[in-house]
């Protein structure tokens, strides 16, 4: 096989691809879950809760501020501005610390503080920033906390929220659809307008031209999936483990549709096979979403041993090293279609060559 | 230099199913020459040139191009031909040029500059518009630049000036010749045949899957045509009639001279046979039925 033909085909339908329609939507489909999800179930609008500053001494109080997680934390020059910002809502709620406040505090004095409060600030947010302060006051004060809190969980530990438990579903469009989509809709496209007849009779050979089709697929379902996973801030800190599932996926999908498009008599006849059998292909992800459904169902599923890892990884801390396996089959459901992805090739081919 | 024929096959069968399509051809084009390959629709031209070019595999029979056995070297085969489809398939969203480029870079060329071949279809002009906004002339026209993109040694051409106008033919016919002249062998069907009459320097009958007769269309036309003399004379009465006498009977003299003397005469033309009845005379039937 000549793997700079096939990289020509590839090249072209990646210049190509703007030009389609089919093509836009692929790309944009993802992104768009994402914001709808995120917006409807998530948080994407709200932003953490923003503390404004105004430091009169050298407060170690501003210092922890700024350390907090979870707080978006500016120092401001002066108490107007701070005022002015607060009034705008450009901050949830302001702080004045006067000169000398945490002597006065080491001391056991009550020294007064300015807390100004947006209004319109969500009141959990008011909450949030009044009891950080509060708890950050009193251990420059030196003080113990005046309880002893007892933490106690209710409800099931493994709850994740729905907004995580969809990310899975907006990863397996972005694979599925770039992967196995696309280069199923290019071939079936090359067939409908003859295009392939073209390109087979000069010295690219068949496995060549699907090779370079696969491809496309897998480029595109990687940075379809990357990107997803990056706007859902769904790595956890495992981008190697994220990548190989990924590529396992893509190549996986990418066959699925080699198959497809090279199945496929024309483009209706693909639309319904992925609209019939889309469900199946996506139908992992039913079992994540609920979680109550009996879960050896999934494992019959080729999917579903890129889309679950892919899900442990990202919401329950799981690791390359608990998902080996997962990774070992679905390598070896990619090695296993190859045959088959060459004969139904190469029977597209010949029906092809026989339409008159 | 190769010495043997550019295109040889040798009782070549292909069949779709349980219906023959091709029976037995066995035919050689050489080097710059132009075959024209003619007949009905459903003959078994296209599948001829599909196992030529290697899209087809033959049920049985040898096919060699190039001094090449074809599917065996296929690749090697392939870089060195050249298919114009009946077909105008072009990438539509792709300007003249990009097509061009796109299947110069499959056959390896390098450094290709698609303006002169675009020039030489007269679409130069034309390079940066997308395929979809072409003339059904003009796409026939790229398909041609695009058939020669490799500077082939075999051309294939399926019908090359099918449904063209005036112009658009005689200038895909001109370069048919030029390639000829460059030494390319060519093979052409068509449905024109006044086309492959001025075009072949050899035509081929296929019929039904059959090789009828492969020859110069004059040696054709003589041997199984019929020469006549058509005379248009004015009656007494004014009324206007045609006369044609065969021109190769033992009464034709005595004919013609009393067709002379019979009145007013206008015009005498001497017509040839067409390769339309010499392909009767072999089918028993007409190219277009």
């Amino acid at each position: 096989m000549n793997l700079r033909r096939a990289l020509r085909v590839t090249r072209k339908d990646l210049r190509l691809g703007p030009r389609s329609p089919v093509f836009l939507w692929v790309i944009l489909l993802p992104l768009l879950m994402t914001f709808v999800f995120t917006v409807v179930f998530g948080s994407l609008l709200e932003p953490p809760p923003r503390l404004a500053v105004v430091d009169e001494g050298s407060s170690a109080i501003t210092g922890a501020l700024l350390d907090s997680a979870g707080l978006r934390v500016v120092v401001l020059d002066d108490e107007a501005e701070l005022r002015r910002a607060v009034t705008a809502h450009e901050f949830d709620a302001g702080l004045v610390l006067a000169p000398g406040i945490d002597d006065a505090l080491a001391a056991g004095e009550q020294p007064p503080l300015e807390f100004y409060v947006s209004g319109s600030s969500l009141a959990s947010t008011r909450v949030i920033l009044g009891v950080t302060t509060l708890g950050l006051l009193r251990e420059v004060a030196g003080q113990s906390p005046p309880v002893d809190v007892v933490v106690t969980q209710l409800g099931d530990e493994s709850y994740v929220p729905l907004e995580d438990r969809l990310m899975p579903l907006i990863v397996a469009y972005a694979v599925v659809i770039a992967g196995m989509f696309l280069p199923a809709l290019s071939i079936v496209d090359e067939r409908e307008k003859r295009t392939m007849d073209a390109v087979l009779v000069t010295p690219t050979r068949l496995s060549e031209f699907l090779f370079g089709k696969a491809l496309l697929g897998v480029l595109l379902a990687m940075a379809m999936g990357l990107i997803t996973l990056a706007i859902n801030n769904a790595f956890a800190g495992q981008v190697l483990a994220m990548v190989l599932f990924l590529l396992v996926g893509s190549v996986m999908m990418a066959e699925v549709g080699l198959m497809l498009g090279s199945w496929a008599r024309d483009s209706n006849t693909l639309f319904s096979a992925v609209k019939g059998g889309g469900i199946l292909i996506l139908a992992p992800v039913i079992f994540i979403l609920f979680p109550a459904l009996p879960q050896w169902i999934p494992r019959l599923i080729p999917t579903h041993y890129f889309l679950t890892p892919i899900y442990e990884i990202a919401t329950r801390g799981a690791t390359l090293g608990d998902h080996l396996g997962d990774l070992g089959v679905a390598a070896a459901i990619c090695v296993a279609l190859l045959p088959a992805v060459a004969a139904v090739g190469r029977a597209a081919e010949r029906r092809s060559a026989m339409t008159v | 230099m190769e010495t043997s024929p550019s295109i040889v096959a040798r009782d070549v069968t292909f069949s779709y199913g349980d219906k023959r399509a091709v029976d037995g051809v066995s035919f050689a084009v050489e080097r710059g020459e132009i075959l024209g390959f003619l007949g009905p629709n459903g003959a078994g031209k296209s599948t001829t040139i599909k196992m030529l070019t290697g899209q087809l595999t033959p049920g049985s029979g040898e096919i060699e191009v190039l001094g090449m056995p074809m599917p065996a070297r296929r690749t090697e085969i392939q870089a060195r031909i050249g298919v114009c489809f009946e077909e105008k398939n072009l990438y539509p969203t792709m300007s003249a040029a990009e097509n061009l480029r796109f299947f110069a870079s499959l056959f390896g060329v390098r450094h290709f500059d698609p303006l002169p071949l675009l020039e030489r279809v007269d679409l130069a002009q034309r390079a940066k518009d997308r395929v979809a906004d072409f003339s059904k002339g003009m796409r026939q026209r790229l398909m041609m630049a695009r058939t020669l993109v490799n500077t082939p040694d075999v051309l294939f051409l399926d019908e090359p000036t099918d449904g063209l106008d005036p112009v658009s033919a005689r200038a895909i016919r001109a370069l048919v010749r030029a390639e000829a002249a460059r030494g390319a062998a060519v093979l052409l069907t068509t449905h024109d045949m006044m086309e492959a009459d001025e075009l072949s320097d050899r035509v081929a009958f296929i019929n039904d899957g059959r090789l009828l007769a492969a020859a110069p269309p004059e040696q054709l036309k003589l041997a199984y045509g019929q020469r006549s003399v058509r005379i248009r004379r004015r009656a007494a009465d004014g009324s206007v009639a045609d006369e044609v006498v065969a021109l190769d009977a033992a009464e034709t003299p005595e004919r013609v001279k009393a067709a002379m003397g019979a009145g007013d005469v206008l015009t005498v033309h001497t017509e040839e046979a067409t390769l339309e009845d010499v392909f009767v005379a072999f089918a028993g039937r007409g190219l277009a039925s």
